[in-house]
């Protein structure tokens, strides 16, 4: 195990590391573009240049492995001019974009020029002039003018997404990055490209112009879109969230996350919320009432299915879909068992293919926590299928039904046949975090927190445990199913 | 504490200070009736202070050369207001060579007090501090203004024009 | 006094034929070749002293024995590339004797055991890669390539490929990346091609030149090669010679021959009403001498390191006193700029800055500020780039600025070119 020295800091790496990958060990920053962890090397941006003791000329980090009792060092004079120009290089036919350009804050050209710049530029002569808002493909815009070709978003779509569809054209400093005639860049995983360019050439579609990175504040949770459980990092201000990027942890997801895993944090933004309890009142006519606080209204929930327990504990059936977390399903399960209720529903949405798998990170099964529902229903030993459940609405054996829906609408495609298939039940609790005109049928509608509004255990595909916790708060009047169950255990009067 | 010991005579008898007090009153006013034209006092709303160019009065968002605003929604002056009391939503225009502008930008006036610093952070002249300052309204009157009164407001006649053309970034190839 | 080693038969007619060659004493070499053992020849070539003639000057034989014995199989890569501009020696070596190339080649081969080599020759080259492929025919037709060669048991294939119209191709890695039907870019080195490069298998990579110096010293021995040249710079060199001079063409001369001679012997002279006034010795990548310093300077490696320049490929370049040096320089950088692969960011921006520098000064538009400007970008453009297309074009900007600054600061004071008068740097494009 080789032993390197930079900056007098000693550390001791496996065979095969680069010195910039021991720097990143010892949290010494060294200035880069185009090296990325999860991609191969590429030595393009020639930023990353360091003084190795006994070696003549500064040697990129990049690309030197370790060698035992090597001494490197990256404070030097030599080394900060060598950044400096290479700086200086990569922004003489940049464009003066910052006003109009996303990557500002975030921006690794204007981070390096205040840490190592801060010359005046020189270079008085017209700039190149490219392509600019160049539309290519569903999700991601390019500036050619702003790329600094570093070659990023072209390693990842040959290593990571094995796609193919950029490509470097032309060459010196008319090199362009783009697609080939026909080929959009389409594939699932597009958005890695724009949190991986180092500048604001690839922009995302979805998020271009909606806020400027300072004014977002980043909190680390996990993605709710399927049984991958990838790690993200949500940003967020008061006026609502605004994206989803992946973060590192190579357990789960490595450095990536998928397109379709990008959307979800636009449903917890108010205007897809169910903001308030809906009740549909019998004695107003079936009118729907809107704004009963909700601690009101689950005394009531819970006075109702006690009575219907009353009548036939078998008439009450609780349908869960495997959008919450281990501990709501926990308290809720306990709390109805203890009322005796038996009739519990696992509600799969597509089960067919809950065991698909693209080779990368996307999951068949669109619910982020179908192993942990398993698991708190063989505890309770109880549970059965949607098949059951349909079978028994549609014979009028239950007369009441609670169901905690599923936050995702988008991945529940059939959900209209599956009210419909509810409405067959008497009275009808839904519980949801997003809002939806079919749900206006039934009896009660609770609010429910987003998964960025509360704390919980998501058991992923694996069966690996992962916690997310509580970011803010968007809906004031929101419950999560956990509060809900709590409710309901001690209005119904059941000991605890 | 400390006691002031008076010095006994003239200031234990209020009167006189009262009299010497009127007496330079009385002073200024007989010099002003005989000399009227030398006075400060300014006759408002007949006469009006001529404020430098300088001066810091109501916002006005500048145009380009057809009509258009200037402004590219960088937030640069939403972030520097101390007050924070600009609100910008930007949105993505069909003119490649425009890319971003602002479809909605809002000041609130009752928020703003008129630092200047959003006038110094943009960085293309978009923004500038009039010379106008008498705008007081009624209450329930409308005091978060639009670009409609920033901009385009009669007596702007149309529109400023900026002093940073968008065309140069382009054409001289910066 | 010209010393044909190489170009010894090449005014013969039909030399560039197999008839033709055998006639001269064609293939012999290499029926010696096979009398001896693989490691035997590569002592040969390296007690020869052969340089690589392509540019770089490295050692031939220590090239050769970088390769690692792990058994993977061996690729020898000829890189007729040619880009180097002044330099034409290699067309007319190609044209003139296509087989001494391909023997050289066979020899070079069994000497690193390598079963299959390319020749990669430019793709401007139209008709030299006709006369190459033809030859290739021939001797694959006579038994000297294919299977059991000259019943030694040596088997080998050639091929010849074409490039499309880069001069960054003629970087090895390059050449490589090109041949392996990837776009033609420098690799990251390293590793070098000698451990992992065609195929990331271990290759060998050599000028033309070099390859065809290895059928002469097989035929007549390392000894008799060192008779010619220094102790460094051993053996003769083949320079194309291109200026207003009388003669300009391909000479063969000795290593270390001095470069006066050349001028008046060989080329003639200078033609009448022009003088000497700068040298290019080895292709434009070299910085230039001034003429006081060519007149006393021999062409070999160590002379020209010391004044600070290179042999280089051979391209000799002779400036006359009516050439104005910005235009050269711009010129130049025009080419570099166009040239530039665009991967590594000094070389894609800097090439460009150089050449509107360069186009400012001619036009009279830029200041004084901006020679010490071109100079400085043209520093920190060396050394710190993935290859060496970078310094090349630095090169000619920091020794132009340094020796030739006057006209430089003519131009930009009196916005007109010091020695026409109007000068093509000064025209718009």
């Amino acid at each position: 195990m080789p032993k390197i020295t930079i900056n007098g800091q000693t550390i001791e790496v496996a065979a095969g590391t680069s010195v910039i990958q021991a720097a990143v060990k010892l949290n010494i920053p060294i200035a880069h573009y185009c090296w990325h962890e999860g991609l191969s090397v590429a030595g393009a941006c020639r930023m990353c240049m360091v003084e190795i003791e006994k070696v003549p000329k500064l040697q990129i980090a990049c690309n030197t492995p370790v060698t035992d009792g090597m001494i490197v060092h990256t404070d030097t004079e030599k080394v900060k001019d060598a950044v400096k120009w290479a700086l200086d290089f990569h922004l003489i036919n940049h464009p003066l974009d910052c006003p109009i350009c996303d990557q500002a804050g975030e921006c690794k050209l204007q981070d390096y020029y205040m840490n190592y710049g801060l010359y005046t530029p020189e270079m008085g002569e017209r700039k190149v002039k490219k392509a600019k808002a160049v539309s290519l493909g569903d999700r991601v815009v390019l500036d050619q003018e702003r790329c600094i070709l570093c070659s990023r978003c072209v390693r990842f779509t040959a290593e990571v997404s094995k796609t193919n569809e950029l490509g470097i054209f032309n060459r010196g400093d008319r090199s362009v990055i783009g697609t080939f005639e026909n080929r959009p860049l389409n594939n699932k995983y597009s958005v890695n490209t724009v949190d991986i360019c180092p500048v604001g050439a690839l922009t995302s579609k979805d998020f271009r112009f909606k806020q400027r990175v300072w004014f977002l504040k980043d909190f680390d949770t996990l993605c709710n879109g399927c049984s991958a459980g990838c790690n993200v990092v949500v940003s967020y201000n008061q006026n609502g969230v605004f994206r989803s990027r992946p973060r590192v942890n190579h357990d789960v997801n490595g450095y990536w996350m998928c397109d379709e895993g990008r959307e979800f944090y636009r449903y917890t933004n108010k205007e897809f919320r169910l903001e308030q309890v809906v009740e549909r009142n019998s004695e107003l006519g079936g009118a729907a009432v809107r704004g009963k606080p909700v601690a009101l209204a689950v005394q009531e929930i819970a006075g109702q299915l006690k009575n219907h327990v009353a009548q036939n504990p078998d008439g009450v059936a609780i349908v869960l879909t495997a959008q919450y977390t281990v501990e709501e399903y926990d308290a809720l399960i306990g709390a109805l068992t203890q009322m005796k209720i038996k009739n519990f529903f696992h509600w799969k949405n597509n089960e067919e293919t809950f065991d698909e798998f693209d080779g990368l990170l996307l999951r068949g099964d669109k619910n982020p926590n179908t192993a942990g529902l398993v698991k708190v229903l063989k505890k309770y030993g109880v549970g059965g299928s949607w098949k059951d459940f349909e079978a028994g609405a549609k014979a009028k054996k239950f007369k009441a039904a609670l169901v905690a829906g599923p936050e995702n609408q988008s991945v529940y495609p059939d959900l209209a046949k599956r009210v419909e298939a509810v409405s067959q039940c008497g009275e009808v609790i839904w519980l949801t975090s997003c809002k939806n005109d079919l749900f206006n049928g039934f009896k009660w509608q609770v609010p429910m927190k987003s998964f960025i509004e509360k704390e919980g255990t998501f058991v992923n595909h694996k069966g690996m445990e992962q916690k997310i916790k509580a970011g803010l708060k968007i809906i004031p009047n929101a419950v999560s199913l956990k509060e809900f169950a709590v409710g309901i255990k001690e209005s119904a009067g059941v000991a605890p | 504490m400390s006691v002031v010991k008076r010095p006994s005579g003239k200031s234990k008898w209020y009167l006189p200070g009262i009299l010497t007090g009127l007496s330079i009153t009385i002073k200024h006013m007989f010099f002003n009736l005989l000399h009227r034209k030398d006075m400060f006092t300014i006759e408002y709303p007949e006469e009006r202070y001529p404020y430098g160019d300088r001066f810091k009065g109501n916002h006005v968002l500048t145009v380009k050369k057809d009509g258009s605003l200037r402004c590219t929604a960088c937030m640069l002056c939403a972030t520097y207001c101390p007050a924070e009391c600009i609100s910008i939503t930007a949105a993505e225009h069909d003119d490649p060579t425009v890319e971003k502008y602002p479809i909605s930008y809002e000041i609130d006036i009752l928020r703003c007090v008129f630092c200047g610093l959003c006038e110094e952070a943009c960085p293309v002249d978009a923004i500038r501090m009039g010379p106008e300052h008498q705008t007081a309204a009624l209450a329930g009157s409308n005091f978060v203004y639009d670009i409609n009164r920033l901009a385009y407001r009669p007596v702007l006649k149309g529109g400023v024009l900026s002093r940073v053309d968008d065309e140069d970034r382009h054409k001289r190839g910066i | 006094m010209e010393t044909r080693l190489l170009m010894q038969d090449y005014d013969k007619s039909g030399y560039h034929t197999l008839k033709g060659y055998s006639d001269h004493g064609g293939y012999t070499a290499l029926k010696k070749a096979f009398k001896m053992k693989p490691a035997d020849i590569v002592t040969e070539v390296k007690n020869s002293g052969l340089r690589g003639r392509g540019g770089a000057g490295f050692p031939t034989g220590m090239k050769w024995s970088f390769l690692p014995n792990n058994g993977e199989p061996r690729y020898l890569l000829c890189n007729a590339d040619e880009g180097e501009p002044g330099t034409y020696k290699d067309r007319l070596m190609m044209e003139k004797a296509p087989h001494q190339l391909i023997e050289g080649m066979i020899i070079s081969a069994f000497a690193i055991q390598s079963k299959k080599s390319y020749i990669y020759i430019r793709g401007e080259y139209n008709f030299p890669y006709k006369v190459v492929e033809k030859a290739l025919r021939e001797a694959y037709d006579a038994g000297y390539l294919g299977k059991n060669i000259l019943g030694s048991g040596f088997d080998h294939d050639m091929d010849v490929y074409r490039g499309a119209g880069a001069y960054i191709v003629g970087e090895e890695t390059a050449l490589i990346s090109s041949l392996e039907g990837h776009k033609g870019q420098p690799k990251l080195k390293p590793p070098f091609p000698a451990v992992q490069g065609y195929l990331r298998k271990p290759t060998i990579v050599n000028n033309v030149e070099t390859l065809a110096a290895v059928t002469w010293i097989i035929n007549n021995g390392a000894a008799a090669y060192r008779k010619y040249g220094t102790e460094k710079s051993a053996g003769t060199k083949v320079y194309s010679v291109s200026g207003n001079i009388n003669k300009p063409g391909v000479y063969e001369v000795p290593l270390a021959y001095p470069f006066k001679d050349l001028l008046e012997h060989e080329c003639g002279g200078m033609k009448s009403g022009f003088k000497l006034k700068a040298l290019i010795p080895g292709g434009s990548s070299c910085p230039v001498l001034t003429a006081e310093e060519a007149l006393k300077s021999t062409m070999d490696y160590e002379c020209m390191a010391g004044l600070g320049s290179m042999l280089g490929s051979g391209g000799v370049i002779v400036i006359d006193d009516k050439q104005c040096m910005v235009d050269l320089l711009y010129v130049l950088m025009k080419f570099y700029h166009h040239e530039s692969c665009g991967q590594c960011t000094p070389c894609r921006e800097g090439t460009g800055w150089l050449e509107k520098i360069c186009h400012g000064i001619g036009s009279g538009k830029a200041t004084l500020e901006d020679v010490s400007l071109i100079d400085r970008v043209a520093r920190h453009m060396m050394g710190t780039t993935i290859c060496a297309l970078s310094d090349a074009a630095a090169l000619p900007v920091i020794s132009f600025v340094s020796k030739f600054r006057d006209e430089f600061e003519h131009h930009i004071r009196e916005k007109r070119c010091k020695v026409k008068g109007h000068c093509h740097a000064q025209d718009h494009h």
